[in-house]
């Protein structure tokens, strides 16, 4: 099948083209440079005009595991607002904050995504967090597995294993759970709030493994490196949500002494506590220390007022918000031996002083940091705000006045706090490409995705270009996924299955031993059924596996 | 004007979702505009002219003949009007309802006034289950107005109500006032067990002896000046409750549920 796109203007920064007018070829799912010159087009679609990109990627999206369902348990109101009828291709479902697994997939698609990522997947409930993402259709998925509070790894670290022997079991663990990156969530956190502890700073020790999240950090970082796997330490830091983190964060900036690390929805982490109220942006000083490591990526996290719901690993921070929750229910839990995880609800009011304050300390870290290869467009979904708002997300970063305008409206107290009325940035269309596709694609270590050039899966947008940015990404013209369409003028037309992108590092058999004998004493699982397979991903005949190089190691 | 008439021609295999014909809804439709409204049936839709004969003109006056038990979401919402089920009804009767008066003439289901928020919701026959709770997931139930039901109804009756008053003449099932928040319960017949399960504050008041779990202590007999006045209020309505020789001022006062807040109380006949 030989697709022929004519004429559209291009964005694509993994190539370097930057709104030039081109055409572009799709043979069989894949972008070629020329077709020979007896080969017929099967199909030409002429995009004069319009705005061209790969499909994007959310690389840090709660669109799968067992806090997703407890979510959608928790908040039957929220779906009933929004029910979703079944159609002759679509099948039905419920949306808004946690929507049905099928109903993510249209609505990303929809929104001309191609690919999201399940940053907490425990190792322990891999399995489910997998069939659940198969059953998200269009969208490829891959996840990042959560160490950091297992009780394993921090056996080890009490026991003084060395780095080789921490490498080989988050090597096994990522293989075990099918995952493309290594998670951190308040690192060791989630295990003190098992030992009473209830909160938990870089250099506090857990109070009964005697191990601090700076140890934590640094030996999974440099295992995640040493194992070449190319997306950095993933990490959900100390202390989220707590006036005076920003301090917590700069110091973890600072004590990971260059090795790559990835901080997510690093909004939550960037408060400070001058001010009236104690509480103030930290914006300026992290995008300043995160402009100056070139060693550190972040996703923001924005939060975007409304009905949401919090869905995280750290049921350490999720018990201190407990009092927030609105409707008021919440749940916080341990996972077996390996993390735990909390879930409340929140309704974000732009009249509220700290809701409308989160709001512009996510805006100032966007327009701050300088490399758009290094920040990520996310809500942290559903924790900031529903994935279906980064259209909005996309005009407030775009569009200068209407960003003002919006800081008009919400708490006067708010809008004295912060520096955002006096930033000028716009980003352009090729910067928000680089954040939502080729930055991501790079970011996540995806081979051959968030590109046009020759040799990249066709995954494409075309948008009609549209001065109010809002309206013209919450609805493509078209997009494609590996070369077929699935989405025309921001309805799906057509669905098919993505792939499940892994890792495959290396490890040393032996480490399986010692695992045994843990298992056998301690978990309710025998190791032999911890490990995923990859049949129980592929056997469905829907589901594949895409398996992404490696860096090489020295 | 005559009541606008729904009239069944025949029952569907499948339930139907009633909540288009309202009167709120129907305001400003012409009848042909209303025989073309669409209702979910099962996974179909199925129009107004196909399941009913329609007549009448006074949207504000709606009354659903020949009624079965699988009609849900009948008066869903209804604000200000007058609706009347001759025959049964199914789940969801006058959910959410907000103003008005909505009578059923036979049996209703699952769900019935559950969420009502204000009016005046009358049942000829039995209710089932739920009767004025919350949807499940919801917090609060029933959050005002009255519901009289002249015959039994099923578990849970009251389940997280909120305000208002819920009349039953006949019998209660079990869990009868389950988490109430606040509100009255009055039961003239039987309750079954766990009777004021975790209920938080509210009056439940009964006419016979109930069997009460152990988290509910016995208060002592008293005389309460507030019941003739809540016995008054009821005078308007066509029931057993506005009739004087049931009304009684001495009660046996029982505290509970210590296993929740515990400022609730049920209040027994003596």
């Amino acid at each position: 099948m030989l697709i022929k796109l004519t004429g559209g203007t291009v964005y694509d920064p993994a190539s370097g083209i930057d709104g030039q007018v081109k055409t572009l070829f799709v043979l069989d799912g894949k972008f070629i440079k020329q077709p020979l010159a007896e080969m017929p087009v099967d199909k030409e679609y002429d995009l004069k005009g319009k705005v061209v990109m790969s499909g994007a990627i959310d690389m840090h999206t709660h669109i799968g595991g067992g806090k997703g369902n407890i979510a959608r348990m928790l908040i039957p109101e929220d779906h009933r607002k929004d029910p979703v009828y079944r159609s002759d291709i679509t099948r039905s479902g419920c949306g808004h904050a946690m929507p049905s697994t099928f109903t993510t997939g249209y609505r990303y698609a929809e929104m001309g995504y191609t690919a999201g990522f399940e940053p907490a997947i425990l190792p322990v409930n891999a399995r489910q967090a997998h069939m659940e993402m198969a059953d998200i259709p269009i969208l490829d998925k891959g996840g990042y597995v959560m160490l950091g509070s297992d009780d394993y790894l921090l056996r080890m670290l009490t026991a003084k294993k060395d780095q080789k022997a921490i490498n080989d079991y988050v090597a096994w663990t990522m293989n075990a759970a099918k995952a493309i990156g290594v998670k951190v969530v308040n690192p060791g956190g989630i295990n003190a709030f098992k030992f009473n502890q209830r909160q938990l700073d870089l250099d506090e020790k857990n109070s009964h493994y005697q191990v601090t999240p700076r140890e934590i950090l640094q030996v999974l970082a440099t295992a995640v490196k040493e194992i070449g796997v190319k997306h950095p330490l993933h990490v959900h830091g100390c202390n989220l949500g707590v006036p005076g983190n920003v301090d917590t964060t700069l110091d973890t900036i600072q004590g990971i002494g260059g090795l790559p690390m990835h901080l997510t929805h690093i909004q939550f982490h960037s408060y400070g506590t001058e001010g009236d109220f104690k509480f103030s942006s930290g914006g300026a000083a992290i995008a300043e220390s995160i402009n100056k490591n070139k060693n550190i990526t972040a996703d923001v996290g924005q939060i975007l007022f409304g009905q949401t719901i919090t869905a995280s690993g750290d049921s350490m921070r999720q018990h201190a918000n407990r009092s927030f929750a609105n409707p008021n229910k919440w749940v916080s839990m341990d996972i077996e031996c390996d993390a735990g995880c909390g879930v409340v609800p929140f309704k974000y009011r732009d009249q509220n002083f700290v809701n409308a304050l989160q709001w512009a300390i996510g805006l100032e870290i966007f327009l701050l940091v300088d490399d758009p290869w290094r920040v990520f467009l996310t809500t942290d979904h559903p924790n900031g705000a529903p994935f279906t708002t980064y259209p909005h997300l996309i005009r407030l970063l775009m569009d200068k006045s209407f960003r003002n305008d919006m800081l008009a409206t919400i708490h006067p107290e708010a809008q004295k706090m912060t520096t955002l009325g006096s930033i000028d940035r716009e980003y352009s269309l090729q910067e928000i490409a680089i954040l939502t596709r080729a930055g991501a694609a790079k970011l996540v270590g995806l081979d051959d995705r968030g590109s046009l050039g020759e040799g990249a899966w066709a995954d494409i947008t075309v948008y009609t270009d549209n001065a109010d940015r809002e309206k013209m990404f919450e609805k493509p013209d078209y997009v494609f996924k590996d070369g077929e369409l699935v989405v025309v003028d921001g309805k799906v037309v057509h669905t098919k299955w993505g792939t499940t992108h892994i890792v495959t590092p290396e490890w040393d058999n032996s480490v399986e031993k010692d695992l045994q004998k843990y298992f056998d004493r301690f978990m309710t699982m025998k190791v032999g059924n911890f490990k995923m397979s990859n049949d129980e991903i592929t056997e469905d005949g829907r589901g594949s596996l895409t398996a992404h190089t490696l860096n090489r190691v020295s | 004007m005559s009541a606008l008439t729904f009239t069944v021609k025949q029952e569907t295999a499948q339930r139907v979702d009633m909540s288009p014909l309202v009167c709120q809804l129907l305001k400003d439709l012409s009848l042909t505009d209303i025989a073309a409204i669409e209702l979910q049936n099962g996974k179909r839709k199925i129009r107004v002219d196909e399941l009913f004969t329609v007549s009448g003109d006074d949207s504000q006056n709606i009354v659903i003949k020949n009624s079965y038990a699988k009609l849900d979401f009948i008066a869903k919402e209804l604000q200000d009007g007058s609706m009347t089920v001759e025959g049964e009804a199914g789940a969801y009767f006058g959910m959410s309802m907000k103003s008005g008066q909505l009578t059923a003439n036979g049996n209703v289901g699952l769900y019935a006034a559950c969420e009502m928020k204000n009016g005046l919701l009358t049942i000829n026959g039995n209710a089932g289950d739920f009767l004025g709770a919350a949807l499940p997931g919801n917090k609060q139930g029933m959050k005002g107005g009255t519901i009289l039901v002249k015959g039994n109804v099923g578990q849970r009756a009251g389940d997280h109500m909120r305000r208002g008053n819920l009349l039953i003449e006949g019998n209660a099932g079990d869990y009868c006032g389950s988490r109430m928040i606040a509100g009255t319960i009055a039961v003239m017949g039987t309750t079954g067990r766990f009777l004021g399960y975790a209920m938080q504050r509210g009056t439940l008041l009964l006419w016979q002896q109930p069997q009460l779990s152990a988290t509910f202590n016995d208060c002592g007999s008293h005389t309460l000046a507030f019941l003739p006045i809540l016995f008054k209020s009821f005078k308007k309505l066509d029931s057993k409750f506005s009739d004087d020789s049931v009304a009684f001022n001495r009660v046996q006062r029982y505290g509970g549920d210590m296993a929740e807040k515990g400022r609730a109380e049920v209040l027994v006949k003596l």
